[in-house]
């Protein structure tokens, strides 16, 4: 079939050849006016086109060529190329997840794109503030902090992240006190036992509700919007007669105090809940899977080196007479930083930015080498159970290249909105 | 008693010096702490808070220092270098390490003497190659050696980088002998040593023995080329010195001015087949031993992923960026979609498809290549498109004048590329390139997931054997491992600034 194509083409592309040529010839012996016609080894057009039905045969029969092989590997060894073995118990248990080893692959492929986005969405603001205070460390007029951002972005900048990533698992987070043991008294307890640090997990306290929960949650939602009400209230009163705002104060007093107001109305509506271990179960609380913790610090170590050095970048990019001016104005250190260096600056950053997100989507892959049950390692588990490879992969792929696409498309709406008009 | 120097204003006075000129800048130690560590209330915290740390963190890694046991490193050295290179061949790599690092010498030498020769052309000022020069540029691999052998202590491995240095250094003075002009010529010589070195390793199978003769065959044509555009086209008529030609770019010198005689192109194509193919086959026809590729591992397999990653990789990325700009718009899609493809997804999913999907796509009746080849494949598929953006974007600063000029003095579109838009589009963004590489060297450590024994997973598999499993010596074995990544990327970043600034990318 392939070879029977492939005459076809050439057959097409020799036909072709043969009545531009021959027009040609026709035309010189007739002494037809040809000067407003090259010849065709000479035309532009002729010559574009040929060049890309070459290369458009060349694809298809590169294609086809190892489509037919893969279809006689597949044949040979049996591979049914349909999406079936989704419904298949997938074999494979997830720590501290309901799933079981019987539930089905969709179901834990779903699981694993679910642990990616949530490494994604802790660990990108997580590193975009880390690097913003390395980056403005870097520029500090104070010598020994400079030096040490310095010598923290030259080391992590020239390592490989999943070897950050595989050093904070193996010899610091495996290093932490063992949580496994039935009363788990080793694990690290600092203030009475709300925060739990083991080997095993990091607990947290949370919080659970209780009766009018509902309605409380609708008051503190009202409380916000009169808090931010009490924001604008202020800066309106900032602007009209210049009396300090002091807004974050004012509406963070409004939010507590409302807050604080509405628990003891509603007669204690939630209590926080204590992580407690009891033979090796681990109950209550918020409790964060080692493998989780160790990606997401280490992707951030490793990603806010690289995104100190953009705001770096970018700060020093600011116009210095925007700086002189601020000075001129009598604006203190933070005051710079806050009304006039970081806004311009962000702007300059954020396209390499954007950039940076996308490198840290595509590492949350690396979960894989410590076994964090992200989607990459969930696939790889699969493929050990020997799932078929071809669809795995597909879907793998499809997956990391829409994260990617939504991030960067997500991003460039972002950068319109944040660049200058007219620019 | 006064003398003239005294009351003349326009001689210069030590003691007047003193008084009139303004203080001078230097700091006492208590000034200059008070400056950059103590002149504000919350620089003062800082200080505090940060000197604390740091004592702290200085305290911790001395103690892990003084109490860890090296052994780990010390018995498993070969291992973190070669993997699981067979041991009673290990003089294989020892000699291919000897001859790399002449290859390394001789094209340093080579490079060096030509970009002296171009700086004096253009009046620049000549690099110095100072001791405390080089000290400051390699202090990172200096340092990481020193302590890798301070603790570790062992001698052989130290003799042997020692001796691999000094061989560094002959060839680097020997390849200053080559005259700028001589250039060409010495790089031949240097990528044959390299091909040498590969050809003790792993044999003359495969690729190595064609590429070697592929290799000599062309060092042929450009020498008989030579002789004969020297002795036989050029006797009797101006000789290039007459011409004002300058002789050291040989492009320029004859084409236009000279017509090489039929015969003599044909006769110089022949030779260079003819020694070419007689090279090929008589190093097939030894029998050299050694090791294929598959059988490396180690620091050694990260660096050849690498070097192979990029080299292979540059060709194809030209390409694609080259296709990404062109007009036409089935070449145009095709290499969007690939490269837009190979960025959007992580290098693990194109590992993991090395590893599982690329054996299905070979021909039946093929033994499929091993594990290292199919994941090389991938890697070169994925630097070149990272690539292909690097050149794209030298592509896009080269001016357009440049291209319209070549136009204008009719070339072929063919020609433009290569004689007008490449070398500058190229030139320009080998600071770039640089970043990639370094890219890669640490992205390699991802051949550790699919199992291969590179430098990274040797940790894994010295803390897995009987005499040091389960005491926790990742926290030995992690650091060295890191420490020589680092080196080795620091380094080249550094360098690459370097090159940066001497090329004045991004000034201009």
């Amino acid at each position: 079939m392939l070879g029977r194509l492939l005459l076809l083409v050439i057959a097409l592309v020799l036909a072709a050849a043969v009545f531009l040529v021959g027009r040609y010839a026709i035309d010189k012996a007739t002494r037809r006016d040809t000067s407003d016609r090259p010849p065709p080894w000479r035309d532009l057009n002729v010559l574009s086109l040929a060049a890309q039905v070459v290369a458009l045969g060349l694809i298809v029969t590169v294609g086809a060529w190892l489509w037919s092989n893969f279809r006689d590997r597949t044949d040979a060894i049996g591979l049914e190329l349909t999406f079936d073995f989704l419904d298949q118990p997938s074999g494979i248990s997830i720590a501290d997840n309901p799933l079981s080893s019987d539930a089905g692959i969709r179901d834990a492929l779903q699981q694993g794109v679910k642990n990616t986005f949530l490494i994604i969405l802790l660990g990108i603001p997580l590193s975009v503030l880390f690097g913003t205070l390395i980056g403005i460390a870097r520029l500090s007029t104070n010598w020994l902090l400079r030096k040490l951002a310095t010598a923290y972005v030259e080391f992590f900048r020239n390592i490989p992240p999943l070897l950050v990533i595989v050093f904070l698992w193996g010899a610091v987070f495996l290093n932490f006190p063992i949580g496994a043991s039935p009363t788990a008294e080793a694990a690290w307890r600092p203030l009475g036992g709300w925060f739990i640090f083991s080997n095993s997990r990091f607990a947290f306290p949370s919080i659970i509700g209780l009766d009018n929960f509902g309605l409380y949650q609708l008051l503190i939602a009202a409380s916000v919007v009169a808090s931010v009400g009490v924001w604008v209230w202020r800066t309106r009163v900032f602007n009209n007669t210049g009396v300090p705002h002091r807004r974050a104060l004012w509406s963070l007093a409004t939010l507590v105090v409302l807050g604080a107001a509405f628990f003891f109305a509603l007669g204690g509506p939630f209590e926080f809940s204590k992580t407690t271990v009891e033979d090796r179960v681990w109950s209550g609380g918020f409790r964060m899977q080692m493998p989780y913790a160790a990606v997401m610090s280490a992707l951030v170590i490793y990603t806010a080196s690289h995104i100190s050095e953009i705001v770096r970048g970018s700060i020093l990019a600011v116009h210095r007479g925007q700086v002189e001016a601020s000075h001129a104005l009598a604006l203190n250190g933070l005051q710079r930083y806050r009304f006039v260096v970081l806004p311009q600056a962000f702007r300059i950053a954020f396209p390499p930015l954007i950039n940076q997100f996308l490198n840290y989507t595509k590492n949350s892959s690396l979960a894989v080498a410590i076994g964090f049950a992200e989607l990459t390692s969930i696939t790889n588990n699969l493929f050990g159970n020997s799932q078929p490879a071809p669809q795995l992969t597909l879907i793998l792929m499809a997956v990391y290249l829409f994260f990617s696409l939504v991030l960067s498309a997500m991003g460039n709406l972002v950068n319109r909105r944040l660049q200058l008009k007219g620019a | 008693m006064t003398s003239v120097a005294d009351s003349d204003p326009f001689v210069r006075n030590k003691a007047r010096d003193a008084e009139g000129l303004p203080p001078s800048n230097r700091l006492s130690a208590g000034e200059w702490a008070k400056k950059n560590l103590l002149n504000n209330w919350y620089n003062s915290l800082i200080t505090v808070v940060v000197a604390c740390g740091m004592a702290f963190a200085v305290v911790r890694t001395l103690g892990w220092l003084f109490s860890s046991d090296f052994l780990i490193i010390r018995r498993n050295l070969a291992v973190f270098m070669v993997g699981q290179f067979p041991r009673d061949e290990l003089w294989r790599t020892w000699a291919s390490g000897y001859l790399l690092m002449g290859a390394f010498g001789v094209g340093s030498g080579v490079l060096w003497r030509s970009a002296q020769a171009d700086a004096e052309e253009k009046g620049l000022p000549t690099e110095p190659h100072s001791w405390p020069d080089l000290l400051r540029r390699f202090w990172a691999i200096i340092a990481v050696l020193v302590f890798f052998v301070s603790f570790a202590r062992t001698a052989p491995p130290f003799v042997g980088l020692a001796s691999a240095f000094a061989v560094f250094w002959i060839s680097r003075e020997s390849g200053r002998r080559f005259s700028a002009a001589a250039r060409a010529r010495g790089l031949f010589f240097a990528g044959l040593l390299g091909l040498l070195s590969l050809l003790v390793l792993a044999g003359s199978g495969g690729l190595v023995a064609l590429t070697v003769g592929g290799l000599v065959g062309a060092w042929t044509l450009s020498e008989v080329r030579r002789y004969v555009d020297d002795y036989v086209v050029g006797r009797g008529a101006a000789s290039p010195e007459v011409l004002g030609q300058p002789q050291r770019d040989q492009r320029w010198r004859l084409p236009d001015l000279f017509k090489r005689p039929a015969w003599a192109t044909w006769a110089s194509r022949a030779a260079a087949v003819v020694v070419g193919a007689g090279v090929w086959f008589g190093l097939r026809a030894i029998d050299w031993g050694g090791y294929g590729w598959e059988d490396w591992g180690g620091l050694h397999l990260t660096l050849f992923v690498t070097v192979i990653g990029i080299s292979a990789g540059l060709p194809v990325g030209i390409l694609l960026a080259l296709g990404r700009q062109s007009d036409l718009p089935v070449i145009k899609g095709a290499s969007v979609i690939f490269i837009e493809f190979v960025r959007g997804v992580p290098l693990i999913s194109l590992l993991l498809f090395s590893w599982f999907m690329l054996p299905l796509l070979f021909p039946i009746d093929l033994d499929i290549p091993g594990k290292l080849t199919r994941a090389m494949i991938v890697i070169t598929a994925f630097s070149a498109a990272y690539i292909a953006e690097i050149v794209r974007g030298g592509l896009q600063s080269v001016p357009r004048g440049q291209v319209e000029a070549a136009q204008a003095s009719g070339m072929s579109a063919g020609r433009i590329q290569r004689l007008i838009v490449l070398p500058q589009a190229l030139r320009a963004v080998i600071p770039a390139m640089v970043g990639q590489f370094i890219s890669l060297f640490k992205d390699t450590s991802l051949l550790a997931i699919i199992g291969l024994l590179d430098f990274l997973r040797a940790s894994a598999v010295a803390n897995a054997q009987t005499e040091f499993l389960g005491q926790g010596l990742v926290t030995v074995t992690y650091p060295f491992v890191a420490l020589g990544y680092w080196a080795f990327a620091y380094t080249m970043s550094k360098e690459s600034r370097r090159v940066e600034e001497r090329l004045g990318v991004g000034v201009r």
